[in-house]
């Protein structure tokens, strides 16, 4: 296989992967919540999924705020042995849509014809999704989402989060909640919706084109990794936790007996150990206003492992991958006017060592920096949107935004070997019940694999990718 | 019959002295529950020592024990029904034992109030002529006659110095509503005009 075709199938690999990690279909709101704690979402969010300060405090506090009536067991010294809710914290969320490019993409057939594939895509649905999203035991709560999404027609893992927390009353009555969490996507477990896993777009259509190039942080590994990450959370406003992570590879078998483990050659971007990730964030509350600051990260070093569908055995050089990444949010909670700011920006050195050997990168080093910074205002939590800026950028690459080959279709290639992809995303919505919610989307690019015009190479515009998107996004 | 009447005398006292140690042992158990309850998950909304710094939520420090119990059981017995009682309090309180109510208006009512917050001068003094004298002409008795010349309450009646302006705006107008249903407040209410709800809000919000 040519290096070309090597990066086309590494990068719509990635992608494949981030629409799989939710990058593109996320969801975070669940009534099981709701009948669990018998509070209303608009106690943990603003609209769903966006959180509150309630909301952070409840997830940090593992999710097990329970006020059903509970099964008991005690033993004989009164010590619990059981408490479990009398109705069981499963959710089901549907979410059915439509989309309609500016222009549509070429038909494998007919690779150098725009406008041969359908355009006008109708998901019913894009995806269901059920969970189990509550109390376990004291102490010990779960978010776990199974999803069934129409890009794969099939069912499999989604966001997991799995709890077990704990308060110390500190002098003065303060709090010191402290807690790990077992997960699969690095920032599933965050409680601001600044970072990648929970952050805006909150749903995105799945029948557009995906940029070329995304940071590892930023949703590639999402159920991809299992980590085990321990926080603190000290008066409801430092928060810092530091954890790992190792590759737990979904589908993947070992070549020699069959099994799911151990991983070997035949499968490809194999943490190297385990990759650490930490985040610390400081959040302020005053009347109606509350502020974070905040910065995570997460440092990677990553075997290749199958690389152009020959095995490679999990060893030797590696590429190295460092996300830095600061992040900032304003909230305004009025009871008729809501306004939330959020940004962030990840920043990710690339010391691509293996892929440099294996001659598949052009560098030996790359850099890239994605801005994300959104505003959203909602009125009584019924008639809301969203408007948001976002920004990838970094080094030029022929290996690994591949320029297209003669008879290529182009549309995920990069002519000029560049990940810079720009636009705004506009997204109106109503919100007819807490639990309902109907938007319209539009998505402007300015710039796409880094050029406005002819970006590909076979003549495919930034704006030809522009996209309006209609959501029904339910949940009970 | 002598030791008889001692040893049932023994007896009689040590079960006593039995169910008292258990009883105490109880209402510790609960103050230690109203106590983590209070700070970890009460405090989110009502802020620390229930000195809520967000006007949504009430300020509880300093509460009437009595009051504080009574809406912790309204809102168990969802016979409360502002908004903000249905979306977050129905719940929260849907599973709290009277040992727990009780422990959690002893709580707050420990603890030390916030300093009321001066506001617009000339609306706070407005509302001061209508707490302490009424409204005559709408028949509006006088605030002063039950929530006292200090608003710091007593029994049943809430305390209201220092509370968010905008939270007692709120509960006038879900008691002229009947949102909340309390027939007194209710009467109240229904002659004040939202003018003299606000200035009656500013002046409670400003009283230490």
């Amino acid at each position: 296989m040519t290096q070309r075709a090597w990066t086309f199938r590494f990068w719509m690999g990635a992608i494949v992967v981030l629409s799989a990690a939710g990058l593109v279909e996320r969801a975070e709101a669940v009534p099981s919540f709701a009948r669990q704690t018998g509070m209303a979402c608009e106690a943990c969010h603003t609209v769903y999924p966006e959180l509150t300060h309630f909301g952070r405090t409840f997830k940090a506090n593992g999710y097990v705020l329970d006020n059903l009536r509970q099964v008991r067991g005690v033993n004989a010294r009164r010590g619990e042995l059981l408490d479990l809710s009398q109705t069981p914290p499963i959710s089901i969320m549907a979410q059915v849509s439509w989309t309609q490019m500016q222009t549509s993409v070429p038909d494998v057939q007919n690779p150098d014809v725009s406008g041969f594939a359908q355009n006008g895509t109708v998901a019913f649905p894009q995806q269901i999704s059920l969970f189990y999203a509550g109390k376990i035991a004291p102490r010990l709560g779960a978010f776990i989402q199974l999803t069934y999404g129409n890009d794969s027609g099939s069912i499999g893992i989604d966001n997991v989060d799995l709890r077990f927390a704990d308060m110390h009353i500190l002098p003065q009555d303060k709090s010191l909640v402290y807690g790990v969490s077992l997960n699969n996507n690095p920032t599933v477990q965050d409680l601001w919706n600044t970072t990648p896993a929970f952050g805006f777009p909150y749903a995105a259509s799945n029948a557009t084109v995906g940029s070329i190039a995304a940071s590892q942080i930023d949703g590639t590994l999402g159920q991809d990794v299992a980590g085990l990450t321990a926080y603190l959370y000290w008066n409801e406003s430092v928060y810092a936790e530091f954890g790992v992570y190792r590759s737990a590879k979904q589908g993947d078998a070992n070549a020699v007996t069959g099994a799911a483990g151990p991983l070997d050659g035949t499968s490809s971007n194999v943490i190297s150990g385990v990759a650490p990730y930490w985040r610390v964030a400081y959040e302020y509350t005053h009347d109606r206003h509350s502020i974070e600051v905040g910065v995570y990260g997460l440092s990677v070093s990553m075997l290749p492992g199958l690389t152009d569908d020959v095995p490679t055995p999990l060893s030797g050089a590696k590429n190295e991958f460092r996300d830095v990444a600061e992040d900032v949010q304003y909230q305004f909670l009025g009871d008729e006017h809501i306004f939330t700011f959020e940004a962030t920006r990840i920043h990710e050195n690339m010391d691509l060592n293996a892929s440099f050997v294996a001659g598949s990168v052009a560098n030996s080093s790359n850099d890239l920096t994605t801005i994300r910074a959104t505003g959203t205002y909602y009125f009584r939590r019924m008639i809301g949107g969203t408007i948001g800026y976002f920004s990838t950028t970094g080094s030029t690459d022929a290996g690994l935004y591949a320029s297209p080959g003669a008879g290529d279709p182009g549309v995920v290639t990069s002519a000029s070997n560049s990940p810079d992809t720009k636009g705004w995303v506009a997204e109106i919505n109503y919100v007819p019940w807490l639990n309902t919610k109907l938007s319209l989307q539009y998505t402007a690019y300015s710039k796409f694999n880094g050029g406005g015009t002819n970006y590909d190479g076979v003549g495919r515009d930034a704006s030809d990718n522009n996209s309006w998107y209609a959501l029904l996004w339910f949940a009970y | 019959m002598r030791l008889h009447l001692h040893i049932v005398t023994a007896l009689t006292l040590l079960a006593a002295s039995a169910v008292s140690v258990a009883a105490d042992l109880d209402a510790a158990s609960a103050q230690a529950q109203a106590q983590r309850l209070a700070v970890g998950v009460c405090g989110t909304c009502h802020g620390p020592h229930g000195n809520s710094e967000q006007p949504k939520f009430p300020r509880l420090a300093g509460q009437n024990p009595d009051y504080l119990a009574a809406q912790l059981r309204a809102f168990k017995a969802q016979t409360r029904g502002d908004p903000d009682a249905i979306g977050y309090m129905w719940g929260m309180a849907g599973n709290l034992d009277e040992a727990v109510i009780n422990a959690l208006g002893k709580y707050y009512a420990a603890q030390k109030p916030g300093i009321g917050r001066r506001g617009d001068a000339a609306l706070i003094s407005r509302g001061k002529e209508v707490y302490e004298h009424g409204v005559e002409t709408a028949a509006v008795p006088p605030c002063l006659s039950c929530h006292g010349p200090g608003a710091e309450g007593g029994g049943n009646y809430p305390r209201l110095a220092g509370q968010h302006a905008q939270y007692v705006l709120k509960q006038l107008n879900s008691f002229q509503n009947n949102m909340r249903d309390v027939a007194i407040m209710h009467g109240v209410a229904q002659g004040l005009k939202l003018a003299e709800m606000r200035a009656v809000a500013a002046y409670v919000q400003a009283q230490p």
